[in-house]
């Protein structure tokens, strides 16, 4: 994969929704949203494809938690944000032996957010004492909960169609 | 890849901190050994944990500011960079030209003050006294300067939504110029003191085997990432601020070991000095803060923002309800990252190689744990 459009073309036919999103507005450049069982197959292209794990994060919303990955590209600008939502037992496969970097990312977004990631070799807590294992101190209180869609930036905004610009040029 | 060390009856086990003078900051790390080797090295974090991401979660998004400078304690206007901008990204805000030179002149006086004291600790974790010395010497001329705009040597909190709290004068321009003249004339004295010291060199030479796909499996940034060769920094790979205008170098070293991670940093440091000159030759006028509301609504949504710290790649991700109080605030840190490769890259490594690659990675404990 050398430019953003064979990425594209790639996780299209994993398939995934992709979607080209204004760097500008965003800070990077390819949504992805993926079904849990395309996570693995999703993470083994972008290995083949020389991209780096930048991050991996939770998002407590209604109805269900969210897991979002983060990849970048030492050769090409294109930033990925792939979101996955848990699935009933608030678990997602482990991406640890495809990006071993995800080890340590995966330990954190259990601690803070109790998600199990299936297949992970250590998952005992990193940051958090080995005593608050079920603190889960990012999980948002009923109260303070929101749906997806208040957290959801507003179409009208969103240049689905437009060309983004060639990586160099696009500044904040 | 392990997990609990295997008992083996002739190897013993060495605890490495959570107090010890090369680990800089509160990391402590299992030492499974065989004799003088270190078999298996397991990091334990969380020592100095603050939970910033629930802080963030807490507090009105100006609020946070403050918690921006306390997570890298050498690169606090840095991270105050990524966070205004991240707020900036999705509040649609743009700050003045005058400040976003602003930013860049402070952001890269304090990544000059953050290579000085690496230059410093890391000789002194490889048993030399002396350079430490004179790099903060040098240091103490950017706090000095910092001090005097920001108001604070360390913890800085300078950057504002729409700008910067206050503006830079003419002395402030006259000091920089100085102390650009000065660290130019100090750098070959560096090059013998150290870069060119023999015992210095068997020291770092070869040590560490850092490898590009090696840092693409663990995430690996910075310096040690373009002691590899890739020519990959934020700035220019996705750039922010005004970085654009400015003519400057990504050094890149091809060895792949400490040394190379070391000859990259000296370099950054010129690189560092020539965005200075040309920023202060071309510093615009003008207002140094944009007219912004007193009170700014994050309109729902995503927004990442990137920036290149002086240990690499700071990614704040900010998610926004629509309310005055951030929803979710992701802080991708670089020293994360680039520590988790200790395990694979220091197995059957001397005791005292480890400490010079973890001098190498240039860790700084505090953003790890967050």
């Amino acid at each position: 994969m050398e430019s953003r459009d064979s990425v594209i073309a790639a996780l299209q036919s994993l398939p995934a929704q992709v979607r080209e999103v204004d760097f500008r507005q965003r800070g990077y450049h390819l949504e992805v949203w993926l079904e849990p069982e395309r996570l693995r197959p999703f993470a083994e292209l972008l290995r083949g494809g020389d991209f780096y794990l930048s991050f991996v994060s939770g998002l407590h919303v209604k109805p269900a938690l969210e897991v979002s990955y983060q990849f970048a590209n030492h050769a090409f600008a294109c930033r990925i944000l792939a979101r996955v939502i848990v699935d009933a037992e608030h678990s997602l496969p482990t991406i640890s032996d495809i990006f071993q970097g995800a080890d340590w990312h995966e330990r954190e977004t259990k601690d803070f957010f109790g998600v199990v990631f299936r297949g992970h070799p250590n998952l005992k807590p990193l940051l958090l004492a080995e005593d608050m294992e079920d603190l889960k101190p990012l999980l948002k209180k009923d109260e303070r909960l929101k749906d997806r869609a208040a957290v959801t930036r507003a179409e009208a905004d969103v240049a689905e169609k437009t060309p983004a610009p060639a990586g160099g040029e696009e500044g904040a | 890849m392990s997990t609990t060390p295997e008992f083996r009856e002739h190897r013993y086990v060495l605890n490495m901190g959570p107090q010890h003078p090369s680990t800089h900051g509160v990391l402590r790390v299992i030492l499974e050994m065989e004799g003088e080797y270190v078999m298996d090295p397991q990091p334990v974090l969380g020592y100095g944990h603050r939970m910033h991401e629930k802080m963030a979660e807490s507090r009105s998004w100006p609020g946070f500011l403050p918690n921006a400078a306390r997570m890298d304690y050498l690169a606090s206007l840095i991270y105050n960079h990524g966070y205004v901008g991240v707020v900036e990204r999705l509040a649609g805000i743009e700050a003045t030209p005058r400040a976003e030179y602003i930013r860049v002149i402070t952001s890269e006086l304090n990544r000059l003050q953050s290579h000085l004291l690496w230059l410093g600790v890391l000789v002194l974790d490889l048993g030399a006294f002396t350079p430490i010395m004179y790099t903060f010497e040098d240091r103490e001329k950017i706090l000095d300067i910092l001090e005097d705009v920001t108001g604070s040597r360390l913890t800085y909190c300078y950057m504002r939504v729409g700008g910067v709290v206050r503006d830079i004068d003419d002395k402030f321009i006259e000091r920089t110029r100085e102390y650009i003249k000065w660290q130019r004339s100090r750098m070959p004295m560096y090059d013998k003191l150290v870069t060119g010291n023999i015992i210095f060199r068997k020291r770092v030479e070869g040590i560490g085997e850092f490898t590009p796909d090696l840092a693409r499996r663990y995430g690996l940034t910075g310096p040690v990432l373009r002691g590899t060769g890739v020519a990959y920094d934020i700035r220019r790979a996705e750039p922010y601020s005004v970085y654009p205008d400015f003519d400057f170098e990504i050094p890149t070293e091809t060895g792949g070991d400490c040394l190379a991670a070391y000859l990259v940093r000296v370099r950054e440091i010129e690189q560092s000095l020539r965005i200075l000159e040309q920023a202060l030759d071309r510093l615009p006028e003008g207002p140094f803060l944009a007219k912004v509301p007193k009170k700014i609504k994050l309109p729902a949504g995503d927004a990442t923002y990137a920036v290149e710290s002086p240990r690499g790649e700071l990614v704040y991700h900010l998610t926004a309800d629509g309310s005055e109080v951030p929803y979710r605030m992701k802080i991708r840190v670089p020293s994360f990252s680039n520590l988790s490769i200790l395990p694979e890259v220091c197995r059957g490594m001397l005791l005292s190689d480890l400490c010079a690659c973890m001098g190498s990675l240039d860790l700084v404990i505090p953003e790890i744990d967050r």
